[in-house]
């Protein structure tokens, strides 16, 4: 059996969410077909768009822009030189569909935002969602970190010793380890958030921190402040103590990325998005330098997807867009071929500020995003690839994996929205 | 195509991205689940040497399919957990409750002396209550109330001249013996339409037995609807079922857990609502559909998500006109078969479901659509609304029987 789409986009990560947004705003048909989840529940939440300064690795950079304009001078194989002209516009078009659903995204004022870790770090990012957008956090006279004692994978004694060496802090800011009982044998994130949800989980909470709230302190909580959009869990609790409640970034599960991650899809199937879920496309029928159709298979079931215009948004090694064996790496549905720069992996640091080849690995595209051959000749015009299938990024050093997805995905839907029926 | 799994190569696929644990609805209301990570592939790594790695909370696990869904790596984490979940019950044994719970078909054929009575009984507050402290039946979900006649009794196939398609219709013990006007209500519009549909007596999908551990049992459900599939299939019949969990069952669960060749029941079985979007895109569908003003939530069961092609039921009553179907997209029920009917999983259950409950009141819909009789249920305990199946909205948009309330 055959579907027909106008669009069909594959992944439902950032960029292949933020793909269909645009690509259904401008009226086309479209389907968005998933294998798995996509990576965006195990992601922070925030958006970051570039953490450090070019020049001085070591720095956090102020405004995140100026850096972005920097690399695209300098390297026109990063994915930011592709879709550098679209990255305003898709931050806003962002904060308009987050907006809308009641999770606000802030900015900083232009200036990346500096916000606290699990680890006590303060990590670069530009859009927080307002539940983590700690503000002046120089100023504050006493930070109380929230631990749960049945919670995994969340230690304040070591985001407070860690914190405590930080510069931004006033030197007389009091840090407070606090350790809550929740009345569970053990937590994970999800199952605290859902705790939290709930009056008795939040009063909980409050009557053991409260003794330990001075005037002017602000608290950290693990991610966990709620999964649902319709309570707001770190307001109420703010309300209970008086003061002012925040989320960390932890390591997932965790529940800013997973509130994204729902908001996306329930906002693409309101706007008329079909969204096929369990489903792994298989393999590319081409003709030419076009594709006709793909081959889909669910619970082992074959069927067959024709569009105009496909967006490759199946993400890296994590996502499941790359197939890797020792020392070869394929993408697994249009076979298109992979820029593994000098055929090195690995830096011989696990923890270089270099960061990896392997994360730069992925598909070389021109400036409409559409697959290249070395010579820069187009090898497939109707497929547009997104986020981290793109070569060319170190997410996890320059900090500009959610910025690349978010502009490149919105970028792959605005140009298969141009194309005429 | 996906028959020939190298099983310890879907166990290395896991990379521990927690992914699965993150979008569990169990994990997320309870702390008696270890979690589908440590349950499937962690443990999975010493079962293979040692079946008897299993932690006691596998249990637990509703076998609602979600982490096979959201995994990236393609690893089958619920047939690992089903796995474990028998070699739990081969160690440990089963209890009673458990035992008969799963064998919803001897359930369903006992009750047929007298349905009248069982119905009664079932609702008769001091018995509920006996049970639930005796064997662990939970006395607040109700049963659902068997059918005065079977579908099988019911159904009386139609002579069709030069039929367009025929098939051979699984309805499934939730239809056979609770919901017969589903299965009435498909032969309305596959006769409409011009396919021939034929009925036999087939043993239960298996599902609840798998669900609670009793893999022998449903071993031999498996082997002798495999064959009487087949037969069927050579004969040139395409397999269609209503009930989302049956159509998983046949086509992947077999495989999956008990190694058996469905590669052909697979191709040959069908969603009746994806038969009826292959007629349509064969332009052999009659489109000529009354208008239905009126307005329903639908909520998508979890085994139809897992089988990956999506929601055709919504592609087809999108062809009603002036009919309003709101996606509540509000993920698993809860209920998960006979989980929820458990004393101890009872409040689990019901935890889960809320989230069906908000989406209901959020979108203001008083009356609700799906396709499995098991959230049907659940949604209808949950929110007293009254729930139906979509293939009754399309016989009521034909202006044919639809077995809807009037």
């Amino acid at each position: 059996m055959n579907k027909k789409t106008d669009v069909l986009v594959i992944g439902a990560g950032l960029s292949g969410m933020m793909a269909a947004a645009r690509a259904a705003q401008s009226g086309k048909k479209v389907t968005l077909l998933t294998k798995g989840m996509g990576t965006l529940s195990l992601t922070s939440g925030c958006i970051d768009l570039w953490g450090y300064e070019v020049d001085n690795p070591k720095q956090p950079c102020g405004n995140p822009f100026t850096q972005i304009q920097k690399v695209v001078e300098q390297n026109p194989g990063h994915p930011y030189a592709k879709v550098y002209d679209v990255l305003k516009e898709s931050l806003t078009f962002f904060q308009d569909i987050c907006d809308k659903d009641g999770l606000t995204y802030r900015d900083n004022g232009g200036e990346n935002w500096l916000l606290p870790t699990a680890v006590g770090t303060l990590r670069p990012t530009y859009l927080a969602p307002a539940s983590m957008a700690v503000k002046d956090l120089n100023k504050v006279k006493q930070i109380v970190v929230a631990g749960f004692d049945e919670l995994k994978d969340f230690y304040p004694e070591v985001l407070v010793t860690n914190l405590k060496k930080s510069k931004l802090l006033r030197p007389d800011c009091e840090l407070t380890v606090a350790h809550l009982k929740s009345g569970w044998k053990k937590l994970y994130a999800t199952s605290l958030a859902h705790r939290l949800e709930q009056p008795e989980g939040q009063q909980e909470a409050i009557r053991q921190l409260k003794p330990l709230i001075k005037p002017g302190a602000i608290v950290l909580f693990p991610p966990a402040l709620g999964e649902r959009r319709d309570i707001d869990v770190a307001g109420l609790i703010s309300k209970g103590l008086g003061c002012s409640v925040y989320e960390v970034t932890n390591l997932p599960p965790a529940l800013p990325g997973q509130r994204l991650q729902d908001l996306f899809l329930k906002y693409l199937k309101n706007q008329g998005v079909t969204v096929i879920l369990s489903s792994t496309v298989t393999g590319a029928q081409v003709a030419g330098n076009r594709c006709s159709h793909v081959t889909a298979e669910g619970a082992g079931k074959t069927f067959t997807i024709s569009a105009q215009t496909y967006i490759l948004a199946t993400g890296s090694f994590v996502g499941g867009g790359f197939d890797s064996k020792p020392g070869q790496i394929e993408e697994t549905i249009f076979g298109l071929p992979i820029n593994t720069g000098d055929g090195k992996w690995a830096s011989g640091e696990f923890l270089s500020l270099k960061g990896h080849p392997f994360n730069r690995f992925g598909i070389d595209v021109n400036n409409r995003l559409q697959p290249v051959d070395g010579q820069s000749k187009v090898i497939l015009e109707n497929v547009l690839v997104t986020g981290a299938n793109l070569s060319g990024s170190e997410f996890s050093i320059e900090k500009c994996g959610n910025g690349v997805a978010l502009a490149s995905g919105f970028k792959a839907g605005k140009l298969a929205g141009e194309v005429s029926r | 195509m996906t028959q020939k799994h190298d099983k310890h190569l879907i166990l290395d696929n896991c990379i521990k991205c927690s992914i699965c644990v993150a979008n569990c609805p169990v994990v997320k209301v309870t702390d008696k689940y270890a979690g589908p990570k440590q349950n499937g592939p962690d443990l999975e790594r010493f079962r293979l040497d040692e079946p008897r790695a299993v932690h006691p909370s596998i249990e637990y696990c509703s076998n609602c399919k979600t982490c096979d869904v959201v995994c990236p790596s393609g690893v089958n984490v619920s047939a690992m957990n089903c796995k474990a979940k028998g070699e739990y019950v081969a160690l440990h044994g089963a209890p009673i409750r458990d035992q008969v719970l799963g064998r919803v078909e001897l359930i369903c054929k006992a009750a047929q002396i007298a349905p009248w009575l069982v119905n009664w009984a079932a609702n008769v507050k001091p018995f509920r209550a006996i049970g639930e402290a005796t064997v662990g039946v939970a006395a607040d979900m109700p049963f659902p109330r068997f059918a005065s006649r079977t579908f099988l009794q019911q159904y009386k196939p139609k002579k069709i001249n030069n039929p367009k398609g025929k098939v051979l219709y699984y309805p499934g013990c939730y239809v056979n013996y609770y919901t017969p006007q589903v299965g009435l209500a498909l032969a309305e519009v596959f006769a409409h339409n011009g396919i021939e549909m034929v009925v036999d007596s087939f043993n239960c999908c298996g599902l609840p037995t798998v669900s609670n551990g009793l893999t022998e049992v449903a071993k031999g459900y498996a082997r002798n609807n495999v064959a009487k599939l087949n037969s069927y299939i050579e004969k040139g019949y395409k397999i269609i079922t209503t009930c989302p969990s049956c159509n998983l069952t046949l086509r992947q669960e077999y495989h999956e857990l008990f190694d058996m060749d469905t590669e052909r029941i697979n191709n040959e079985t069908f969603d009746a609502f994806e038969y009826l979007l292959m007629l349509h895109e064969a332009g052999k569908l009659d489109t000529r559909l009354k208008a239905l003003p009126q307005r329903f939530g639908y909520h998508q069961p979890c085994h139809l998500r897992s089988v990956g092609f999506g929601i055709p039921s919504l592609e087809i009553l999108r062809l009603i006109p002036q009919l309003e179907v709101h996606n509540l997209e509000a993920g698993c029920c809860g209920l998960s078969g006979s989980y929820g009917f458990k004393k101890e999983k009872y409040p689990i259950s019901k935890e889960i479901g809320q989230n069906v409950v908000q989406s209901i009141q959020e979108a203001g819909v008083t009356q609700n659509i799906t396709e499995c009789g098991m959230c049907q249920l659940q949604i209808n305990h949950l929110s007293g609304l009254p729930i139906h199946h979509p293939i009754q909205l399309l016989a009521e948009a034909y202006g044919l029987p639809s077995y809807l309330p009037k």
